[in-house]
Order: structure tokens, then sequence, then C-alpha cells
């Protein structure tokens, strides 16, 4: 299938201004400032196919936002190709805005103190969505996000998981074919992210909309994403299926063993002993050396076990790693 | 072409709509603004009334004269500031990331820039320009021809776009620097001093500059001079005021429109 | 203590010497205000040597080129501080803090005043000497007065500014009044055309206000139009409002904070 994203070698340099410390650096730089260039985005290249949930995470200032801005039409790369829905934004921004809908969790684009339906207006006109696919739109937008409980409430006065829903569908009021969204459950309640996730899953499901997701939380990137892209220093470090991504990111497994009684000879020559605490004991082992039905029926053989449980890796250990590597 | 001059419009209709309840939200907020733009310009034309009563006609303008000329100038002024305001806080919507919501919607940016602020507050800035340039009018007495209007129109209109295109052209500095809050007082100061003065008290170099550099002689200073018939001492253009502030006014317009489209390109949105 | 408060002073005398473009935009526009100004006393004195209240062109000029430069130091950022931070709910935490809130305020205004004199005033300093000779004082006794003069000068804006800034507590949806009062501050205080030349009943009233005392005073001395002992009184009532302003800053400021701090913000 023809991709929906396709970036290339993307790159963006910044210049800042060097600064000096104290009233002299301050003088300095008032005569004579200093500039530098920095590379934000250094070298990106992916390409992302219809209709997939991907979580393009990596630490503050890896060059995330700057990725998004780029592909949405923002800014315009230092270098390298984009090419969204078959189109550059560069090239063509009023096409390639048409298509997208796009949520800045910390910044909304609905007006404070008018009702939040009002804002809904104004983008129906600014979209030229008629009135018939609007109110369409609409219900089905209310319908998973709940949205004719506070529809007519000044936007000021809204809680933040309301307000987040209701940026949602300001973004999808269009039927956008690819929805991004920066950091889209940041600050929510466990209700509101567990209903933005669930308006994901579905619009991705019954619409068949992409979704770009950038976020720290990574319960969002578990349980809503198909692919990661993990950005670090402005570089692609990785980029695959999730559950790949954390076998070879986190190949370890945890193995808790709680013993009925205290006992010497723990070791076990494919595990590794990184814990113990009175009679609970951690075993870390590879998946691929050893299975975990393996590692358990060989230790039930000579330790008095009480009770076990497998422990998967988690998405942050995985992530930490890469992290860690660059 | 139709089709998207509709749209514009109807675009255009709804943001000024939600500019309005906006507004009204705040009612009170008006009355520190009441108070203040009043007291600002009639204050103005009292201290210019003070100077002349005291010395001399200025240049050979009269007090009638200086208010004619003050008030003209003071009305595109008000109109300026209900129409264009939003290109005063450029700089804001750049660092609040506001600027980049524009870019992600299926319009002209310099459109939405505009259209997404119809200040009605702005509209207290006319009142003391209407008094005074009626007061004005009264004191000379302007004749309320059908031909008269006709020019004062086209004199207003073209007023309103050199402003704005000084705005627009200083507001893109934002672009490049994030911060022109202080570019818009420079900018004002200069505009208001430039327009209430009879042009002929500033010393050749800025006559030269407020005329053919930036030319907001044409705002105020020329029309009134004719209206008046008062010779200018200073350059015989040949070109009727009527026409040359409204076609230097479209001229500027159209310049300071491909001023923001390179400062857009250069644009680099705020954080990274 | 006295540390705390030169700390916040250097450290907004550091800020604002950091934004460039600012400070070159500021300077723009003083000087505009300054030409503008000496221009328009040109054309009324029209190449007339002779002098209107006793004051020639030369007089008038030094004054207003002194006063755009007064404009540009006396920086009372106070009454937009206290306006911001009530309208952000920020005053209540503030209150809580050690060190007393207006004194951080005037060391705040103190650092941005240092910071002027140097990016700013020189500037405009050095133009307005290239530009229409060295506004020199009328002798070394008139600029000796005028620096207290001035100090005082400030003391009564900056009271004023605080004062204002009170309002916000009462009525914060009336909007800035800050520059309501600014907009009043600027005609009475003659900084753009001196109250002598105003209607005489004007100047009567305006003898029992303070205004008249922030830029005439210290300028009127400077270009010795107020004579030595006038200035001595005069400087006599700026100290009197100072103190005026004080008591009522100091008594309107205790209540705003117990109305505030029993209201909760």
């Amino acid at each position: 299938m023809e991709a929906v994203i396709e970036v290339h070698d993307l790159v963006k340099e910044y210049t800042i201004a060097k600064k000096g410390s104290g009233l002299r650096g301050a003088l300095k730089g008032l005569l004579f400032p200093e500039k530098k260039t920095v590379r934000g985005v250094d070298g990106i290249s992916f390409s992302i196919a219809p209709g997939e949930i991907v979580g393009y995470i990596g630490p503050n200032g890896a060059g995330k936002s700057t990725t998004i801005k780029m592909l949405t039409g923002i800014l315009h790369p230092t270098s390298g190709s984009i090419k969204v829905c078959g189109i550059s934004p560069q090239a063509d921004r009023k096409s390639v805005v048409r298509k997208l809908g796009v949520v800045f969790g910390q910044r909304t684009q609905l007006y404070w103190d008018l009702r939040l339906g009002e804002s809904f207006e104004l983008l129906r006109r600014i979209y030229q969505v008629d009135k018939t696919s609007f109110e369409e739109n609409m219900s089905i937008l209310s319908d998973v996000l709940k949205l004719e409980e506070f529809i007519h409430t000044p936007v000021r006065q809204l809680s933040l998981g309301q307000r987040m829903r209701g940026d949602i569908a300001a973004a999808m009021l269009h039927s956008p074919s690819v929805l991004f969204l920066d950091e889209p459950t940041i600050g929510l309640d466990a209700d509101a992210k567990h209903a933005i996730r669930h308006f994901i899953k579905e619009i991705n499901r019954k619409r068949g909309v992409t979704v770009i997701l950038t976020t720290h939380d990574l319960d969002d990137v578990e349980q809503l994403c198909t692919r990661l892209v993990v950005v670090n220093h402005g570089k692609v470090v990785e980029d695959g299926p999730m559950a790949s991504l954390i076998r070879k990111l986190a190949p370890h497994r945890l193995l808790v063993v709680e013993l009925q009684q205290p006992f010497d000879d723990l070791e076990h020559p494919a595990a590794e002993i990184i814990k113990q605490d009175g009679l609970k004991v951690w075993y870390q082992f590879e998946k691929s050396r050893i299975s975990a039905a393996q590692l358990i029926s060989e230790l039930s053989q000579k330790l008095p076990i009480q009770d076990l449980s497998v422990k998967e890796p988690d998405i942050e250990d995985a992530i930490r790693e890469v992290y860690k590597m660059t | 072409m139709v089709t998207t001059i509709r749209h514009y419009f109807s675009v255009a209709a709804c943001f000024a709509r939600l500019a309005v309840q906006r507004q009204l939200e705040y009612p009170l907020f008006l009355f520190s603004w009441l108070l203040m733009i009043p007291i600002q310009y009639f204050s103005g034309i009292w201290m210019l009334k003070i100077i002349v009563d005291r010395f001399q006609p200025l240049n050979g303008w009269d007090f009638p004269e200086l208010a004619f000329l003050y008030g003209l100038g003071l009305l595109s002024h008000g109109m300026l500031v209900v129409f264009f305001i939003n290109t005063w806080q450029i700089d804001n919507m750049v660092i609040q990331g506001t600027f980049d919501r524009l870019l992600l919607r299926p319009m002209s940016v310099f459109f939405q820039l505009v259209a997404s602020y119809v200040n009605f507050i702005g509209l207290i800035d006319c009142i003391p320009g209407l008094i005074i340039f009626l007061y004005g009018c009264q004191l000379v007495g302007f004749e309320w021809t059908l031909g008269n209007i006709i020019k004062l129109l086209l004199v207003l209109i073209g007023g309103v776009l050199i402003r704005a295109s000084l705005f627009i052209s200083l507001g893109t500095i934002a672009f490049w620097t994030k911060r022109n809050a202080s570019m818009v007082g420079f900018t004002l100061s200069m505009l208001e001093r430039g327009t209430m003065y009879p042009l002929g008290i500033y010393p050749y170099v800025l006559q030269v500059i407020f005329t053919f550099i930036i030319p907001i002689g044409f705002i105020s200073f020329y029309p009134a001079a004719e209206f008046l018939g008062k010779g200018s001492e200073s350059f015989q253009l040949p070109l009727n005021f009527a026409l040359a502030t409204p076609a230097v006014g479209l001229a500027c317009f159209m310049l300071s429109q491909w001023i923001f489209r390179r400062g857009m390109r250069s644009y680099e949105s705020a954080g990274s | 203590m006295l540390q705390a408060y030169w700390y916040i002073t250097k450290m907004r005398l550091l800020t604002n010497l950091a934004y460039r473009f600012e400070v070159f935009a500021s300077v723009g526009t003083n000087l505009i205000l300054m030409l503008a100004s000496v221009f328009l006393w040109k054309a009324a004195y029209g190449g007339d040597t002779g002098q209107v209240q006793a004051l020639t062109l030369q007089d008038l000029t030094s004054y207003t080129i002194l006063s755009i430069m007064l404009a540009s130091v006396f920086v009372c950022d106070v009454q937009d501080t206290i306006y911001y931070k009530i309208r952000e709910g920020q005053i209540v935490t503030d209150f809580y803090r050690p060190i007393p809130l207006l004194a951080c305020y005037l060391a705040d205004d103190i650092g941005s005043m240092l910071s002027s004199m140097i990016n700013k005033v020189i500037p405009l300093f050095v133009f307005a000497a290239l530009l229409f000779g060295v506004p020199w004082p009328a002798s070394p006794l008139g600029f000796l007065l005028f620096i207290p003069s001035c100090l005082l000068s400030y003391a009564i804006l900056w009271l004023l500014s605080a004062l204002v800034g009170l309002i916000a507590f009462w009525v914060m949806e009336l909007g800035n009044m800050g520059m309501v009062k600014d907009s009043i501050v600027r005609v009475l205080s003659g900084s753009i055309v001196p109250l002598w030349f105003f209607p005489e009943s004007i100047q009567t009233i305006s003898k029992f206000l303070p205004f008249q005392y922030t830029y005439q005073t210290p300028l009127g001395i400077y270009i010795g139009n107020i004579g030595v002992r006038e200035a001595l009184t005069a400087m006599g009532i700026q100290l009197i409002w100072v103190v005026f302003l004080y008591l009522l800053l100091a008594a309107g400021w205790r209540r705003s904070k117990s109305k505030t701090l029993i209201q909760g913000g």
C-alpha cells in the first residue's frame, strides 16, 4: 500500500544566540551577539502506511515537536523531503492541511471565553464542511467523546479532560485522514485518558485514520501504538513494531519466586539473581536462552516454591535502554 | 473564485461575531480604555491649542487647520485599531503558538491573522477622532459636497492601508526576533507625531523620508493641505491627493504583503 | 536583607541588558518623541529668538531632551506587576514570602532604571547632543539641585504607580487603571508642554496636585527657570508629597493585604 507519510533524510537546523554570563556577558551580547548552529533534526527517514498508529517518542529536546511541525507544514526543513498523502506540505500547505487533524496537548485551539460549540461552528466554516456532514460528524464524535455534556459551556469552565476531548473533536470535524496528537493525555486523570485512548482506537478502526502520537505517557504507547519510532538527538534510533522492539531492546524478563522457607542453593545457570528480600527472589533471564516454563520447572525441582510470577519487560525499560544507548 | 470569496466572507463574518462575543464577556474592562483614550487625544489637541495661543500658527497652520489635520489622522488611526490590531501582536502569537494554528488551516494566513480579531473596542479610538475632526471641519468651514465626501473616504481608506502596511512590515520582524512589542510602540509614536503636526515643521530630510520612504505624509498632511487649499511648501506633488493617498496605500499594502510572505518563509516556530 | 534586594536589582539589570532589540526600539521611540517635540517648539518660535514666558527656544529644547531622558529612566513597572500578579492569582503566595513585596518591586524597578541609564539614556544623550547640541544645565548649582529633585520625582511617580496598582485589589475588572494615570501624568506633569504655558486656572489647580512636581520641578531647576530659593521650596513640597503618598500607600497596602488574605484572593 502507498504510504500516507513519507519522510526522507529530514534535517532542521537552528541558529541560536549564545549568551555570556554576568554583567560582562550581557554587555558583550548587547554589542556583539554570538551565534551558533544546532541541528534539531538530523537526517530522519521513515514512512507510515494508512491505518497505522505510530508512537513517535523520545526524550525532551529530541526533535519530536520539530518533526511534527515539519510534517504538518508549520516549519520548513533545512533539507530532505516530506510527502503527506503524496503532497509536500511545503509546496502546497493548504491542500495538505485539509487532510490533517492536529492536536497540541498543551495549547488549545478553542476560544477560551466562548461556548465550545462556537469554536466548532467557526471550524465548520473554515474547512467548508456542509451542514449535513457536519451534523453527522458531530453526532459520531459526540457519541464517543460525550460532547453533549459540555458543548454549551464556555471553554474556560471546562475541566482539562473535557477541554482535551473538545480539542480532539475540533481536529476531527473535517474528517482528516491523518491525525497528529502531540501529548494528548498530558495532565489528564485516568478516566479522561481512557476516554481519549478509546476514541483514538475507534476512529482508527472505523474510519482507518492514521494516527501519529507523541507522548511521554507509556501507557498511551502500550495501549495504542502498533509501531514505535524512537528518536534521540534528532536521529531515529529505533523503528519497528512494538513487540519486536521490546524484544530487541529489553530481552530480559523477571521471574519472582516466593519461597516457603529459607534455602541456600538458589543459583540457576541460565538466570541471574538480581535481588533478594527475605523469602522473595528475583531472577532475570533471557528469553532466547531459556523459556519461562523451563526455568520454572527446573527451579521448582530444587526449591520449595510458595508462589511465583513472571514479569514482562515494560516499555518504559525498553525506552530507557534506547536513551542510554545514544 | 466566487466560491473562494464566499468562503472567506463567511469565515470573516463568523470571526467577527465571535470577536464581539468575546469582547462582551468582559464589559467592565472597557472602562479603563473609555477613560484613557479620550484623555490622551483631547489633551493632545488641547496642548496644540495652548502652543498656538501662546506662540503663533505652526508653520502657517492655525488652530482650526491643525484640528482638521489632527482629526483626519486620528480617524484613520481609529479604523486601523478596529481592523488591523492583530498585526500588533504577531510576536505574542508566535511565542504562544497560536500562529502555528493559522498555518494548520486551509486558508490564507494573513487573512486569518487580520480577520480573526475585529477589535470593536477600537471604536473608542474613533470617537475622539470623529469629534475632533468634525470640530476641525466646523472651524475651517469644510464643505460637505458629494465630491468632498468621496475624496474623504478614499483618503481614509488609503490612510488606513498605509498605517496597516507599516504595522504588517514591522510585525514581520517578530518572525525573526520573536519580539516586536517595542517596535509597535515605536511605530505608533512615529505615526502619531508624523500625522498630527504639519510635516513642514520637520527638517527637509524627515520630510523626504515621510513622503517617499515611509510615506506617512499621505495619511493626513498632504490630503489636509489640499482640502484646506494650503500649498505644501516642501514638495509640489503632481498627483491629486485623493488619488495619491489610496494609490500610495495600495502600493504600500502590496509591498507589505510581499514582506509578510518573506517573513513567514523564514519563520521558525516557538519551541523545538 | 539588603543583599536580597540588590540581587533582585542586579537580575533585572542583567535581564534588561540582554534584550538588545527592545533597547533599540525604545531608544528609537524616544528619539522620535524628542525630535517631534523639539521641532514643534522650533516651529512655535518660528525663527524668533525672543522669549515667551521668560523661556528661550534653547531652554525649551533642553527641557524637552531632559524630559524624554527622564521618562525613559523613571521606570514604574510596579502598577503592571501588581495588576498581573492579582490577575494571575499569584499575589497571595507572594504575600507569604519573607521579604516585603513592595520593596521587592522597588528593587526590580531600580534594576530597570540602572539598565535604562546604560542602554537608553546614554544613546539618547549622544543623539540629542549631535542634533541639537549638548543640553547644558543653566548653572552648576542648578545641576546639583536637579539630581536630588529627580530622586524625589521618582519617589512620587513610583508611589503613585503603586497606589494605582492597589486599585486592582478592589476592582480587578476595570482593566489596568495605570494607563489612565499615565495619560493624566503625561499632561499635568508638564513633561510635554510645561505648565507655565497653561491657562492660569489650570496652573493654580496644578499647584495642589502632585503631578507638576514629577517632571516640571526638576526640569525647571535644570534649565534655570526655577531659581535656587524656589527650587528649595519646590523640593520641600516634593518631600511632603513623598511622605503623604507613602503613608497613603502603607495604609492602603495593609488593608489590601488583610482583605486578600482573608478572602484568600
